[in-house]
C-alpha cells in the first residue's frame, strides 16, 4: 500500500495537534491560574500577591485620573484601602524575601529594589490622596517607574502575559492541559 | 559536588582544562538555541520561589540547588550576562552571571544531576515559563564543547554508531523477534501467527525501547499479540526500530534529529501508513513533538503512541478485554513526557479500567503526578544514582499509599526506576507495561472468525 499523504505536506501540521491551543490558553489565563501547587501550597503569598499587582493598577488609575484635566468622581478616599493593603502587602513580600534564606539567596539586588520602588510609590498614592501637595513628587515618581520598566524585573507586567501565552498554546496543542485534548 | 567526585575522572579533569574557545563554543550554541520565548523567559521569571516543591528533588533533599528558579535563573543568569545590555552594565544588579570554569561546573551538577525534565515546575510556574526546555537548552550548550556525562553520552553514541540505544546486533534482533514469534503462534495456538519484519506498505510501523529485545521480551509479545488480535497490518522495521531517543537528554539537537530521522525514513522506506511508538515516554515526546523541530520538516503522517492505537481498538471492538484475568490491586504511573508533557493522558485510563478488576488512582495523578526520577538521562548517569534514587521517594510514598501490588507504567525508563524504588523502599511491587496488562486480559478472537 502506498503511503501517499492525504494532503500536502504543507497543510499538515508541524506535529499535528492532539489538542486545542485556543483551550489551553483559556485555561493558562483562566483555571490554570489557580489550578498549581503554586497556589495551593502558598496561598497567602498568593492572595497577598493579587492584591498587590491589584493596588498598582489601582495606584496606576489614581495616578491617571489625578492627572486629568477635568476631576470627577470617585473621591481620592476610594483608592486608599486599596492603596494601602498594596503597600503593607508589598511590603511584607520585601520582608518574607529577605528573610527567608533560600529566597534572599535566589534574589538578585533588582528583586528588592523593584520590590521596595513600588511599595513607596503606593505608600506616596495613598499619601496624595490626603496632601493633594504632593501632585508634583507622585507625578515624578511615575515618570521614574514607567522609565525603569524596560530596565529591570518589573518588565516582567509585559512579558508575563505573552509567557502566559505560548504557554497556553504551546501545552494546550498538545492536549496536555486539562480540558484542552481532542476527543479520541 | 557529586561530579568532583575523583582527580582520575576524566570527565573532572575535561571539566578543570576547559580553554576559553570552549566557554566560547558553550555561549554561542547556547545563544543559538534561545528563541524569542526563551528570551522572553529572562524578563518574565520573577524568583518568587513558588515553583520550588513542585520538584522532588526539592522536596527530598531540600537544598536550595534543587530549587527550579535556581536551576533556571543559572541558565538565565548567564543569557543576561553575555547578551543583553542592562545584564553587561549591570550584571551584579539583575543575577547576570558570567560564565567560566566554576559556573560550567555548577551547571553540569545541577542541570543535568539535579533535574529529570519533568516539567512538573512548568505547570506550577506562577508564568508558566516553560523551566525544563531552558535546562534542555543549557544542556544543549554544554553537549556542543563536549560536556555531556560521559555515561549519557555513550547512550545517545551507542544508538548513533550501533542503530539503537543497547547495541544490540541486527541479527540478535531478528532471533528475538522470531523466538517471540513462535511464543505468538503458542500463545495463540495459530501457527499463521507472525510478527512481520520489513513488510512494506503496512499500516503501522512499530518501535520499541530496546530494553524490550534486551531484558523484556514478554513487552514485544503483548503488542505482537494485541495486534494479532486486533487483525493489524503492522510490521517492524529491522534496522529502524528503536523509539528511544538520549539526544532529548543530552540537549544535543543534531544527533536527536539524527535518531528521530532514522524513524521517519523507516516509516517512508517500508511505506507504513503511520508511525506507531512503543510505551516509552521520552520517545514519544521526541519524535511525536521535538522531531519536526529537530529535523525543520513537517511530518505528513500520523505518529501515535501505541496506547492510542490500543485504545482505540478497545472503543472500536476490535480487541476484547476480560479483567478478570488481572486480579492484582494495580496503580499507574504516568510518565511526565508521555503525559504532562505529551497530552496522553485518558488512553492508558480507558485500556487499565477495562484490563483489571482493582485500579487505582495515585494522588496527585495525571498531569499533576510526580515524576519516577527516572527521567532526563537520569538511569544513564550513574554517578548521580544516589540523587535520582532520594529523589524517587516521593514516587514510592505515593504507591504505597496505594496499598498496590503492581504498578503499571508506559515507560521503560520508568519501569527501570520504579523497580529500583521498589527494592530500594521495600514497596514489594511488580512494574509491568500498560500493553503487558491490556494482553493479559484479552480474549483472543476463535480461530477463523473474521
Amino acid at each position: 500500500m502506498a503511503s501517499a499523504p492525504a494532503k500536502p505536506a504543507f497543510l499538515a501540521a508541524a506535529s499535528a495537534p492532539r489538542g486545542y491551543g485556543g483551550r489551553g490558553l483559556i485555561y493558562a489565563f483562566g483555571r490554570g491560574m489557580l489550578d498549581k501547587e503554586s497556589v495551593s501550597r502558598h496561598r497567602p503569598t498568593m492572595v497577598g500577591g493579587a492584591l498587590y499587582h491589584l493596588a498598582i493598577f489601582v495606584a496606576l488609575g489614581y495616578v491617571l485620573w489625578t492627572a486629568l484635566p477635568v476631576r470627577t468622581s470617585p473621591p481620592p478616599g476610594a483608592f486608599r484601602p486599596a492603596l494601602l493593603v498594596g503597600a503593607v502587602v508589598g511590603l511584607s513580600l520585601f520582608v518574607k524575601r529577605a528573610a527567608r534564606p533560600h529566597l534572599r539567596r535566589l534574589s538578585c539586588p533588582d528583586d528588592f529594589f523593584a520590590n521596595l520602588f513600588v511599595d513607596l510609590y503606593l505608600a506616596l498614592a495613598l499619601a496624595h490622596t490626603f496632601v493633594p501637595a504632593l501632585e508634583p513628587a507622585l507625578l515624578g515618581a511615575s515618570v521614574l517607574l514607567f522609565a525603569y520598566i524596560p530596565l529591570g524585573k518589573i518588565r516582567h507586567c509585559f512579558f508575563f502575559f505573552y509567557t502566559r501565552v505560548v504557554f497556553g498554546l504551546h501545552f494546550g496543542r498538545r492536549g496536555a492541559l486539562p480540558g484542552s485534548g481532542r476527543e479520541t | 559536588m557529586d561530579i568532583a567526585r575523583s582527580a582520575r575522572d576524566p570527565y573532572d579533569e575535561k571539566l578543570d582544562s576547559l580553554t576559553d574557545a570552549d566557554i566560547a563554543k558553550i555561549l554561542a550554541e547556547f545563544r543559538r538555541r534561545f528563541k524569542a520565548d526563551d528570551v522572553a523567559a529572562v524578563h518574565t521569571c520573577v524568583r518568587c520561589g513558588l515553583c520550588a516543591e513542585a520538584c522532588h528533588y526539592y522536596l527530598t533533599n531540600g537544598e536550595l540547588e534543587d530549587v527550579p528558579a535556581y536551576k533556571l535563573n543559572l541558565v538565565l543568569g548567564v543569557f543576561k550576562r553575555h547578551f543583553t545590555p542592562v545584564g553587561r552594565i549591570a550584571k551584579g544588579w539583575t543575577g547576570a552571571k558570567r560564565l567560566d570554569k566554576a559556573l560550567v561546573r555548577e551547571w553540569v551538577d545541577v542541570l543535568f544531576g539535579r533535574c529529570s525534565g519533568c516539567g512538573r515546575c512548568t505547570v506550577n510556574c506562577t508564568s508558566g515559563i516553560n523551566i525544563q526546555s531552558l535546562i534542555r537548552a543549557g544542556r544543549g550548550a554544554l553537549a556542543a564543547a563536549g560536556l555531556v556525562p560521559p555515561e549519557l553520552q555513550s547512550t545517545v553514541m551507542t544508538a548513533v554508531e550501533r542503530g539503537n540505544n543497547m547495541g544490540i546486533p541486527r541479527e540478535e534482533w531478528l532471533e528475538t523477534v522470531a523466538w517471540i514469534e513462535e511464543e505468538l503462534q503458542a500463545e495463540t495456538g495459530d501457527p499463521a501467527a507472525r510478527i512481520p519484519v520489513d513488510a512494506k506498505g503496512a499500516r503501522y510501523l512499530y518501535t520499541v525501547n530496546p530494553r524490550e529485545p534486551k531484558f523484556f521480551p514478554l513487552s514485544l509479545l503483548a503488542a505482537a499479540k494485541m495486534f494479532y488480535a486486533a487483525k493489524e497490518s503492522w510490521t517492524f522495521s529491522s534496522d529502524h526500530y528503536d523509539v528511544t531517543n538520549y539526544g532529548l537528554y543530552s540537549g544535543d539537537d543534531a544527533h536527536a534529529g539524527l535518531l528521530s530521522d532514522r524513524l521517519v525514513k523507516a516509516k517512508e522506506d517500508l511505506e507504513a501508513e503511520a508511525l506507531v511508538l512503543g510505551e516509552c515516554g521520552h520517545g514519544f515526546a521526541s519524535t511525536r513533538w521535538e522531531a519536526p523541530q529537530w529535523l525543520n520538516k513537517r511530518f505528513p503522517f500520523p505518529v501515535q503512541s501505541v496506547l492510542e492505537v490500543a485504545a482505540a481498538y478497545l472503543r472500536e471492538g476490535r480487541i476484547r478485554l476480560d479483567p478478570s484475568k488481572n486480579k492484582k490491586p494495580l496503580t499507574l504511573h504516568d510518565p511526565c513526557n508521555l503525559v504532562r508533557l505529551g497530552g496522553v493522558v485518558e488512553e492508558q485510563r480507558y485500556l487499565l479500567k477495562n484490563a483489571v478488576l482493582d485500579f487505582r488512582e495515585m494522588t496527585p495523578n495525571r498531569q499533576k503526578n510526580y515524576c519516577c526520577g527516572g527521567g532526563g538521562g537520569q538511569l544513564s548517569m550513574t554517578r548521580f544514582a544516589k540523587r535520582r534514587l532520594a529523589a524517587g521517594r516521593i514516587k514510592a510514598d505515593q504507591i504505597r499509599e496505594t496499598e498496590a501490588k503492581l504498578v503499571v507504567a508506559p515507560c521503560h525508563n520508568c519501569i527501570d526506576q520504579l523497580t529500583e524504588l521498589s527494592k530500594e523502599y521495600r514497596l514489594g511491587t511488580e512494574v509491568k507495561t500498560v500493553i503487558e496488562v491490556v494482553a493479559d486480559a484479552i480474549v483472543l478472537p476463535e480461530r477463523g472468525s473474521s
